[in-house]
């Protein structure tokens, strides 16, 4: 059986074209870097994690995750056309910290580690990023992209959040 | 013979409305506008879906820097990739602000100009207001009240459309409405428990320039009822919020009386003082820089505030060696805005189960001034309102706590719900407040460049440190958690985008520039009704006012027309 990390590895390999992988599609954005393409800011280390973490904070689930919806992708896009050079060298900096925290956490490589103890890295990485200034390496700002990236794909706003493109009325009281 | 009836500069909120009176009385009429033209159907942006947009719809921070330094600066929340164009670029339109102060000039050149960006608050004023001046001795009497104005701000609302509530509060009153957007539970909490705290305090829903129930008029200028997408800052193709290009324009050119000319950057405005008339309007071609002249029986200038003074400023001639109907030296002074940097937010408990539907436009939530209604009570005079509204906190954004599944649905659900509510405080008349021509530097037309000198008073920094304390105490009250109020920081002057006062009206021409009819006191066809008649800014928000007065004046001149006189 192919586990979820596995799966992600032959994704980063694709990097640098090896492969064109098309079950990722579904985004419409131009500037994202594509699936299979070379990515234009992140090395391919960088991609990895960026993709890894991804795909842990929004995995996959009755909708697509973030990588389904290419969130890596649109990341190497928004930093390769939105961000000036301090941000790009202050995410660069935050990604650097926070492999090597991750690291730490999977006594090991996070990278090449299974997909439980990559994980709970990640849980136990982000409960301390989330207590009283427990972020010190640039993490919520890495995870606020994601995110944000993560619903601004049409995967993320139409299947996930049900955006409507035309309210057409407002309702103030909607019991859940 | 003149080239036209009337000549209207500027095609925004006060210029659309003037120019629609015009034509409808029959006058032939050119609207002169600076920028380029904006079709609807080939330039809103409001269809785009999310994921149509790169980088979250973030223009480049390169860009930013070297382009939209100041009006990113000011109104980050509407500039985005995909709307830029609506947004001047600072490297094309510099200005200069006196050392030691500061000035936020923000505005769009096209047709439209800032209507097609504004965020669609509409209040009137009320006697409070027109008083105010003559009551605590800032600035000079209006040379009008309340009474005279009603019937304008009746005939501009039942045309623009305004979703609100009838409250009948006397320092606000009620405007002609459709319905209006409804209040949260959440709002209607807060609603309950800081009217019973503050007997006096009122939070009433937003009064928004929103069709909610478009009537006949509004359906035949192709305009429909809102669709709750709060997509206004790209445009709106359903013409549901109010904009001169949505309504006022469409209104004026079907009467077959209106020419339109774009890229007519107004130099000055030509007089004659053998007759005492203006007699026309010298533009530059922003494209081709070439130089024309336009003539007219009447003149409105709806420049905005700062741009029609400076056109009476670059106006100079024998009679007039300071800047057109300059006598009294106040053109340019008096510069009004309002001012914010001062509220509240907190946590509001017992909706968690409760999410709304749709996406409202503009506020939610008015709390109309309260301060010195009856007498003076308060250690600042005048008063403020607080702007406001309420969220729910489940689409964080990524700021929340955990991974995985919990947090990937989180955003789907509301979570704690948080209000807010900011204030937006009167600022006091002040003749050393004011925009000059800068003595060397001109723009790529060759007009020069304004020279900014606007600084608070002590009023408005008691007014905002007393906000402050007041948005606390009633999320106290409405027994919020979680309350945030940042220092007080007063916004910087222009912020706002309220700015008016540089050409007031008055009763004297000895200190004022206009009469109550927005008619220059020396030159009888010569009008101005943007901002810069107003001779206090009150706390509400001004377009209506501003489209008040304008359609009062343009019937005022087209009947002085037809009687001859002018």
């Amino acid at each position: 059986m192919t586990t979820r990390r596995e799966v992600l590895q032959g994704l980063i390999v694709s990097i640098g074209g090896a492969t064109a992988l098309t079950a990722c599609g579904g985004v419409a954005n131009v500037l994202s870097t594509r699936p299979g393409s070379a990515a234009r800011f992140y090395t391919s280390e960088e991609y990895a994690l960026v993709t890894r973490i991804s795909d842990l904070i929004i995995p996959r689930t009755e909708t697509p995750g973030a990588v389904d919806a290419n969130v890596p992708g649109y990341m190497d896009g928004l930093m390769t056309d939105w961000a000036n050079n301090e941000t790009k060298n202050a995410h660069r900096t935050a990604l650097r910290q926070i492999k090597v925290e991750l690291d730490q956490r999977a006594s090991g490589n996070f990278l090449d580690a299974s997909d439980s103890a990559a994980e709970q890295s990640l849980v136990s990485f982000d409960a301390a990023a989330f207590a009283e200034d427990g972020d010190t390496s640039g993490y919520k700002r890495v995870k606020g992209y994601v995110s944000q990236s993560y619903f601004a794909t049409e995967d993320g706003a139409t299947e996930e959040l049900k955006w409507v493109a035309f309210p057409g009325r407002w309702d103030p009281s909607v019991e859940i | 013979m003149a080239d036209f009836d009337a000549i209207v500069v500027g095609s925004g909120m006060s210029g659309g409305m003037s120019a629609k009176e015009l034509t409808e009385r029959g006058l032939k009429v050119l609207v002169l506008e600076r920028g380029p033209e904006i079709i609807p159907e080939r330039d809103y942006v409001d269809n785009l879906a999310p994921w149509e947009s790169p980088n979250l719809d973030n223009v480049a921070q390169d860009e930013i820097a070297e382009r939209y330094p100041k009006q990113y600066g000011g109104v980050a929340y509407a500039i985005k990739e995909s709307n830029k164009n609506f947004w001047v670029r600072d490297d094309e339109h510099p200005y200069e602000e006196a050392e030691g102060t500061s000035y936020d000039w923000l505005r769009g050149y096209h047709t439209g100009g800032r209507s097609i960006m504004w965020s669609r608050q509409v209040y009137r004023l009320s006697n409070l207001d027109f008083n105010a001046n003559k009551t605590d001795g800032y600035g000079i009497d209006w040379p009008i009240r309340y009474e005279e104005l009603e019937p304008w701000y009746e005939k501009v609302e039942t045309f623009i459309g305004i979703a609100g509530s009838a409250e009948g509060l006397p320092q606000l009153p009620d405007s002609v409405f459709q319905p209006a957007f409804e209040l949260t539970d959440a709002e209607k909490a807060l609603k309950a428990k800081v009217e019973t705290t503050f007997p006096e305090r009122n939070v009433i829903a937003a009064r928004v320039a929103h069709l909610t129930d478009a009537t006949e008029e509004q359906q035949s200028l192709g305009r429909s009822n809102c669709q709750v997408r709060n997509r206004c800052h790209f445009g709106c193709s359903f013409k549901a919020y109010f904009s001169s290009l949505n309504a006022t324009l469409p209104a004026a050119e079907r009467t077959g009386n209106l020419t339109m000319v774009h890229n007519a950057i107004v130099s000055s405005i030509e007089y004659d003082a053998e007759t005492n008339r203006v007699t026309g309007v010298r533009i530059v071609d922003a494209e081709t820089n070439e130089k024309r002249l336009y003539t007219s029986k009447v003149i409105f200038l709806n420049a905005s505030t700062i741009a029609s003074a400076m056109i009476l400023l670059q106006s100079k001639s024998v009679a007039f060696p300071t800047g057109l109907v300059n006598r009294s030296d106040q053109v340019g002074r008096n510069l009004m805005d309002h001012v914010s940097g001062a509220g509240a937010a907190g946590l509001i408990s017992g909706f968690d189960n409760q999410k709304v539907f749709g996406r409202r436009p503009s506020g939610g939530i008015y709390i109309p001034r309260y301060a010195n209604l009856n007498g003076q009570d308060k250690p600042y005079l005048r008063g403020f309102g607080f702007q406001g509204g309420s969220s729910p906190l489940g689409n964080a954004g990524g700021r929340i706590a955990g991974i995985g599944r919990g947090f990937k649905e989180a955003h789907k659900n509301p979570g704690p719900w948080r209000v807010n509510i900011g204030a937006f405080g009167e600022q006091l008349p002040n003749p050393e407040n004011r925009v000059t021509l800068h003595s060397s530097k001109r723009d790529r037309w060759g007009n020069p460049l304004a020279l900014f000198h606007v600084t608070y008073s002590d009023n408005e920094h008691t007014m905002l440190e007393e906000a402050s304390k007041d948005a606390v105490a009633m999320l106290e009250a409405a027994g919020c958690s979680d309350i945030t109020a940042n220092d007080v920081s007063l916004t910087k002057p222009g912020n706002r985008i309220h700015e008016m006062g540089s050409a007031r009206m008055g009763h004297d021409p000895a200190d004022s520039v206009l009469n109550s009819w927005c008619q220059a006191h020396d030159v009888p066809n010569l009008f101005v009704t943007d901002g810069s008649f107003m001779t206090s800014s009150a706390c509400q928000n001004p377009s209506l006012t501003y489209m008040a007065f304008s359609a009062r004046a343009a019937h005022y001149a087209a009947d002085l027309i037809a009687d001859g006189t002018l």
